[in-house]
């Protein structure tokens, strides 16, 4: 028994000196930061992204590039496919990409998720945003979106229209094109619809 | 070939100094704390300040996301980006990758599309973005010494220009570096135009302003040579170092290493002659090396052409033709071989050879027919030549009182001028003087005002080539401290004052970019608008436009205006413009070159008295500039190996015959001027030479640069720039610490490395293909004549032994045939695996944490003439690794790709890893050498490395992580990699392309190929680590005329000192 009571207390031990080495037993909250005694180069002296820095002005390590610059890989000289437009500002009529089911594919999922919370699975502008916070949505299906050549579409999704803002930061250009596949589609399939649905109802 | 190789004196004689510091792997005191204070001591430290602060500073640090607000385009947090850009440097410009990690230049390429590049770079390209971050940078304009902003420049300056508008620029000085740049060069003249009694002087402090000037002699024209060495056969280096220390290094490293591949391969290799006094970095490469002093190059060069020159050249007049200690047999074979080679010869001489003798080697070289096929000439289109007579005459109209206004744009002439034109004083004498510097320099620091100047990564320039190749410098970043770039100072200046307000409009259809937002710690106090003028109170001195619209109007005419945009992204995409090489130029000699070097010898008269003193261009610190960078102040000198410091060198006889041993110092005394410093001892050097290395002495440089080395300047006149007769150097009673590396992992006098011949590699070769490779058995023990060909011994493995033969399996082969020793990987791989700078007491410790080091061999009589291998070695990534058997806490262990990674996180510091490697390899942090970085140098940190911490080991990854980008990036793009798509930081640095790197397991691979080679061997193969990194051994191509010679005089003279002959 003797063993077993030394048992107990080294264990005893070792909570107690847990406890006041941490400052706190398991269990008990702080809004401090938790306890670190090997710091193990969890932290080191280099940048990494997205980080607050000190040294630049506004407080953040990421820079914008310099306006002007072009990096390697990013000349964009095919400005039709990378703005919608022809060199004299005309948008262009037709997706500059080859339209088949894996780029429908990839839009339907991109779509999915950057542009349904708000336009809905439909295209009709009632998505979760219209429902629960009225935020007013475009219908793709209104007469005016119709009427947007296929390079307007692109132009909207990259530069934004209204309260919509720019996506030209997280989607890339040929995901842009493949969603603007997608969003044809739909106003395809909503005119087909239309067109067979008893009057009164679309 | 039966070598002894050593590395240093000390272990040549196997001093006591030397063996003690071998047999330790951990040197004295590798326990101690630098100020003294013992482990011991520290853990009272410790324990107290535990007890005292309890834990709370043991929490984990809060972080926050700082995400864009307008996030780019393009840019992914995470993802870097690359970037083209142009380093100028003097007249060269060099064609560069930058990359970019959420826009910070974090790491620089050479530009495979640019000529001057060619994909390579060099130690300095490669340390100039630690430059960009150096925090002693200025970080304000100052008026005498107080802070001041731009704004307040630009009044102060209008109120100049307009005094000095008035009476044409009289009394307006400007003091330049060399440039080649057609926006500087528009500007300038613009300047000169508008004042046109201006003076202006261009000085470089090293500079190739010999050569011009012997081209111009020769040929009457300012012309540019580049040298095609890839082309040539016989290279001729007279004094000369176009390997290392000349601008356009890289271009000739690349093209010389391809005609040094090309013979084990089975073409023509090429065959390097050096002549010089002090150990070079041609001279170790070269195949025959001649020691000459500086002083005799001419009447070599004289002897050399009366072999060699046709009758009509006057080689009438070059009757004689011996030179003194010298072997006329060894003239008469090179003299051969050149005209052999017609056509496929080079012959260069050294910068700091008199233009006399720089226009002999022209009228040689077209002589031989060499001009238009391994020499050829380029106009010297948009640059500012450097000439010291323009400085001279500055500076005396300077102390004359003459100059009212001086602007020194760029450069640091209080540090760097002729000590005899005491530019100092002179700059006194000026009322108004106002410098561009990177930091507040010694001329800063004298001037009324001084302007903080961008770095190249941060400024809007462009740049001309060697050559013609036009390329726009990029910025990657905004100013981190508010500099200006040349361009913008001297638009600034050369702008003539608008007579009505600027127009909004018009500003703005020039300047479509919209205002950039000022960067930088003080930066919202001190707006900078580059487009200021649009307010209606125009500053008097006229529009202080940005540089990017300067730099753009410039190219406007040159692009031409339809289409521009177009053009000019793709210029700045492509780092340079398409086809904007200059037509070669074959000049037409004029008048007798040859007869008038001739001519000068003979006037020159009996050799003077006294020592022959030589000044050397810094590799690292260049003329003081890189002063303040740590990479480059702690990368050892290719020859010496010294960190840190620039004692004077002199032979081992001269050495002797003065009584003096390395680490003594000196009273140098020379044309009146002296100066106190250290000797060392360089075997090879020419007797009766002491070699002055400048560029170190810095007084205001920063906290890393500050009072490293000592000033040659301080002694070096404007008559003598190159070298001169008549130094003297006495022993004062003190030594001086120096730190080497050259004894830190020596390898006792195993086959290290391994060279032969080009004729006994090929009689070797033949007869395997002859009788098949197995035929050719030895007894064990019994190692080849060659000796690059040793058998495999018998081995056998203590462990398990794994297959490695799924998946990739990388390798790597050093091809010391290739190497030059430039150590342009060491600095590379320091910029790409965050390895710290540690200090000079550290390195004399063997505390240096260079990741791949090199290895500089001397084989042969240290008092003579003793050849040069150099060998770098990284970890070799042992498939049997000892370090992975003998880690208690297996932090070191082997991955499926064949990898020896370190886990970090693991590591408790035993270093019985380091203690059980045979090779050396491994670096241990005995501080925590990154503690205190910076800001500014964290964001010079590869995002991708861990930055290590103290006690913990660490060694070559094989850039790990770049393997592991392109795996990801393969998987991603859906495609399978292939060879080449994995490049090593060293491999790519290396402008000699002696490192391929790939997987082994393919047999197409570069690195496969290459292991395929006869001359692949594994360092220490016998110890059956089985290394992943082999090497292939060197080759030599001597010529058998003077090999026959040399042995003949060897015979001869046996027992005589033969002095400067063959030896």
């Amino acid at each position: 028994m003797i063993s077993r009571r030394r048992h107990l207390r080294a264990l005893a031990l070792t909570l107690a000196s847990v406890v006041f080495l941490t400052g706190c037993a398991r269990g008990c909250t702080s809004s401090r930061p938790p306890i670190h005694i090997n710091p193990s180069m969890d932290n080191q002296p280099k940048v990494r992204p997205q980080t607050a820095s000190n040294f630049f002005y506004d407080g953040a390590s990421m820079r914008a590039p310099v306006p002007g610059t072009v990096a390697i890989g990013e000349l964009r000289e095919d400005t039709a496919f990378f703005t919608g437009q022809e060199a004299d500002g005309q948008f262009i009529t037709e997706i500059p990409v080859t339209v088949d089911e894996a780029l429908l594919e990839r839009g339907a999922q991109r779509y999915e998720i950057y542009c349904q919370p708000c336009h809905d699975a439909r295209g009709d502008g009632r998505g979760i945003l219209f429902q629960r916070g009225s935020v007013p949505t475009a219908s793709f299906h209104d007469e005016q979106y119709l009427a947007y050549p296929d390079g307007q579409i692109f132009d909207v999704i990259t530069n934004g229209l209204g309260l919509m803002s720019g996506y030209r930061w997280p989607i890339t250009p040929e995901d842009r094109w493949a969603i603007v596949s997608y969003v044809r589609q739909l106003q395809r399939e909503q005119l087909a619809r239309a067109a067979n649905a008893p009057p009164g109802i679309n | 070939v039966n070598e002894t190789y050593w590395r240093s004196l000390a272990q040549r004689e196997d001093s006591p100094e030397s063996r003690a510091f071998l047999e330790r792997e951990f040197q004295g005191g590798a326990s101690e704390l630098p100020e003294g204070i013992t482990r011991r001591g520290m853990m009272k430290l410790m324990g107290a300040s535990l007890s005292l602060a309890g834990l709370v500073g043991c929490r984990r640090p809060v972080e926050e996301i700082v995400p864009f607000v307008t996030a780019p385009e393009e840019l992914v947090p995470g993802i870097p980006r690359s970037y083209a850009t142009t380093m100028p440097f003097g007249r060269s410009a060099y064609g560069l990758i930058v990359e970019s990690h959420e826009g910070r230049p974090t790491k620089i390429e050479g530009n495979p599309s640019h000529p001057s590049t060619l994909g390579a770079s060099s130690a300095r390209v490669q340390a100039s973005v630690l430059g960009l971050y150096d925090p002693d940078r200025s970080q304000t304009v100052r008026l005498n010494g107080e802070a001041a902003s731009w704004d307040e420049f630009v009044t102060a300056w209008g109120e100049l220009s307009q005094a000095h508008a008035a009476n044409g620029g009289s009394g307006l000085a400007v003091l330049s570096e060399s440039f080649s740049s057609p926006t500087m060069a528009r500007l300038a003249s613009e300047f000169r135009a508008r004042y046109p009694e201006a003076l202006w002087a261009t000085y470089e402090a090293l500079s190739d302003e010999n050569r011009l000037a012997g081209v111009r002699s020769a040929t009457g024209r300012d012309l540019d040579l580049v040298l095609r060495l890839d082309e040539a056969n016989v290279i001729l280096a007279l004094d000369a170092d176009p390997l290392l220390t000349d601008p356009e290094t890289i271009r000739n490293a690349r093209g010389f290493a391809a005609g040094r591949r090309a013979g084990p391969a089975g073409g023509a290799m090429n065959r390097l002659y050096a002549v010089e006094g002090v150990y070079s970095l041609t001279g170790a490469m070269a195949d025959h090396r001649l020691r000459l002093e500086s002083r005799q190059i001419a009447p070599f060069l004289v002897a050399l052409a009366a072999r060699v020159a046709p009758t009509e050249a006057g080689a009438a007049a070059l009757a004689g033709g011996d030179v003194p200690d010298v072997d006329p047999r060894w003239i008469d074979a090179l003299a051969e071989d050149l005209l052999a080679n017609r056509g496929s010869g080079v012959i260069v001489a050294g910068e700091r050879q008199p233009p006399a003798v720089h226009a002999a080697v022209c009228a040689l070289n077209t002589y031989l027919g060499n001009t238009g096929t391994t020499v050829n000439y380029y106009e010297t289109t948009d640059a500012a030549l450097p000439n010291v007579g323009s400085l001279a005459s500055l500076v005396s109209a300077m102390q004359g009182g003459a100059v009212e206004t001086l602007v020194v744009l760029g450069g640091n002439p209080v540090f760097d001028a002729p000590a005899d034109l005491d530019f100092v004083a002179a700059m006194a004498q000026v009322p108004h003087s106002i410098a561009l510097g990177h930091a507040v320099d010694e001329t800063s620091s004298q001037a009324e005002w001084h302007i903080p100047r961008a770095h190249y990564l941060e400024g809007w320039g462009d740049a001309r080539a060697v050559g013609g190749a036009l390329s726009v410098v990029q910025p990657m970043i905004q100013p981190l401290f508010g500099g200006r770039t040349p361009v913008e100072v001297l638009g600034l200046m050369a702008t003539a004052a608008p007579v009505a307000p600027v127009d909004p409009v018009a500003v703005a259809a020039v300047a479509p970019v919209e205002p950039v937002a000022p960067e930088g710690p003080e930066a919202p106090a001190a707006p900078i608008d580059p487009v200021a003028p649009v307010v209606p109170v125009v500053p008097v001195a006229g529009p202080d436009r940005p540089g990017y619209d300067i730099v753009r109007d410039t190219w406007r005419p040159i692009l031409g205006d339809d289409d521009f945009e177009t053009q000019w992204n793709r210029v700045l995409h492509d780092g340079l413009l398409a086809d904007s090489e200059l037509p070669e130029v074959v000049p037409e000699l004029t008048g007798e070159p040859l007869a008038e070097l001739a001519r000068s010898i003979g006037a020159a008269g009996e050799s003077p008295d006294g020592l022959e003193i030589v000044f050397l261009p810094s590799p690292s610190v260049h003329d003081g500039r890189f002063a303040n960078d740590g990479w480059l102040q702690e990368l050892p000198d290719p020859l010496t190996k010294l960190t840190w410091d620039n004692p004077a060198l002199v032979s081992p006889t001269t050495a002797e015959s003065l009584g003096l041993t390395g680490g003594d110092v000196v009273r140098l005394d020379y044309a009146g001027r002296s100066m106190e410093l250290p000797v060392w001892l360089l075997p090879g050097m020419s007797d009766g030479v002491v070699a002055l290395t400048v560029g170190y002495g810095r007084s205001h440089a920063g906290r890393v640069g500050s009072g490293v080395g000592f000033n040659a300047f301080a002694v070096r006149g404007s008559q003598a720039l190159g070298f001169d007769s008549g130094a003297s150097l006495t022993r004062l009673e003190r030594t001086y610490p120096l730190s080497a590396t050259q004894e830190h992992g020596s390898m006792e006098g195993r086959p290290i490395v391994r060279e032969s011949t080009l004729t006994a590699l090929r009689s070797h070769t033949d007869a395997e293909d002859g009788e098949g490779a197995a035929a050719t058995e030895h007894p064990e023990g019994v190692t080849t004549p060659l000796g690059v060909f040793a058998e495999e011994p018998h081995l056998f493995s203590l462990f398990e032994e794994q297959a490695y033969d799924q998946g990739h399996q990388w390798g790597m082969t050093i091809d010391l045939n290739s190497c030059i020793g430039c150590n342009a990987c060491m600095v590379a791989c320091q910029s790409e695996n965050n390895v710290p700078v540690v200090g000079k007491t550290q390195v004399a410790n063997g505390r240096e944490m260079h990741w791949i080091r090199l290895d500089r061999y001397f084989s042969g009589e240290p008092s003579g003439n003793p050849e040069v291998v150099f060998q770098p070695v990284p970890c070799m990534h042992c498939e049997d690794a000892p370090c992975e058997q003998v880690c208690p806490v297996a932090a070191t262990v082997h991955d499926a790709e064949g990898l020896n990674v370190m886990v970090y996180n693991r590591c408790i510091g035993t270093r019985y890893c380091s203690n059980n490697c045979p090779y050396k390899v491994r670096r241990f942090n005995f501080f925590n050498y990154t503690k205190d970085t910076p800001d500014t140098l964290q964001l010079a940190m590869n995002p991708d490395v861990t930055v290590r911490s103290r006690g913990v080991m660490e060694k070559c990854t094989y850039c790990t992580q770049r393997i592991n980008r392109e795996k990801i990036d393969a998987r991603l793009g859906g495609r399978e990699l292939v060879d080449g798509d994995i490049k090593t930081a060293c491999q790519q640095a290396c402008p000699a392309s002696a490192i391929e790197f790939g997987d082994i397991l393919d047999a197409s691979s570069g690195v496969a190929r290459a292991k395929a080679d006869p001359r692949n061997y594994s360092l220490l193969g016998e110890l059956n680590t089985k290394p992943r990194t082999t090497y292939l051994a060197k080759v030599r191509n001597p010529n058998p005329a003077i090999e026959a010679a040399q042995a003949d005089a060897e015979a001869s003279h046996a027992g005589e000192e033969g002095r400067g002959s063959l030896a």
